[in-house]
């Protein structure tokens, strides 16, 4: 079980996907660590590590995150107050509304670098 | 204005592919060309090299892949493939093709991005009120 799609999502290693069907309904909020596939009605907030696709005639009416795509199909509709994605398709005749924010994922910029090589030094050169 | 006519003219060649179309007019600019200002038209335009300023036309705005625009832009159906900053309305449909950048608002009727297109600013869509150009 270990490939479904090793790359692209989920730091845990898994690559999870949900999949809310037609007859589908979520209220609330949701955060998934994979990729998730909307076709059904949901009233809330979508967070995804993965890809974000909404299709068929899925409605979304929050804000949506995805740390990698968002697709909005010809037949969907996104009414966000906010959307974060790295990468956006919205296909003509989708129904696409809020405030946009691209670009690369936010939370990588601080790790802490620059001082581990001295340290790695230094309690060697103390020990000896 | 001299310069409209000038460019109406040369416009005439099958360059840009809906050259008169409809028998409109089209403003069409070089990658070399630079436009600052203001401008009003009954036409098209093909915008290429640098833009700055507010252009509101009746017909269709092309923004070239080189072209480098901030300005405010309005228009029936709206292509960006190049840069664009402003804000910018498509009283029908407004395309982002996959290498464009848009940063500013945009308020459109239908609205397709391509994958690769880079958008950050608020949409709105439905009905574009009746030209908010205050002329």
């Amino acid at each position: 079980m270990s490939s479904r799609r090793p790359g692209s999502s989920g730091t845990n290693g898994q690559g999870n996907s949900v999949v809310l069907g037609p007859k589908d309904r979520l209220v609330g909020e949701l955060f998934i660590e994979g990729d998730l596939h909307v076709s059904g009605t949901v009233d809330g907030s979508l967070e995804a590590t993965g890809d974000i696709e909404i299709a068929g005639s899925g409605k979304v009416n929050g804000a949506v995150t995805a740390y990698n795509r968002l697709v909005v199909g010809s037949d969907a509709s996104l009414i966000g107050s906010d959307v974060r994605v790295a990468r956006l398709t919205v296909e003509d005749g989708a129904t696409f509304s809020g405030k946009v924010t691209m670009g690369k994922r936010e939370p990588v910029p601080q790790p802490v670098e620059p001082e581990q090589p001295q340290q790695l030094v230094q309690p060697k050169a103390k020990r000896r | 204005m001299e310069t409209q006519e000038a460019v109406a003219e040369g416009t005439a060649s099958a360059e840009n592919g809906e050259v008169k179309r409809d028998g409109r007019k089209q403003f069409s600019m070089g990658p070399q060309d630079i436009f600052e200002g203001k401008l009003i038209y009954d036409g098209s335009i093909h915008a290429d090299g640098k833009v700055e300023g507010e252009v509101r036309v009746t017909g269709n705005i092309d923004v070239a892949s080189g072209a480098n625009v901030r300005a405010l832009l309005e228009g029936s159906n709206v292509s960006l493939k190049g840069a664009v900053e402003g804000t910018v309305t498509a009283r029908d449909k407004l395309t982002l093709s996959k290498n464009a950048r848009l940063s500013g608002d945009i308020v459109v009727r239908r609205l397709q991005i391509d994958d690769g297109a880079t958008l950050n600013g608020h949409v709105r869509m439905g009905d574009v009120e009746q030209q908010a150009s205050g002329q």
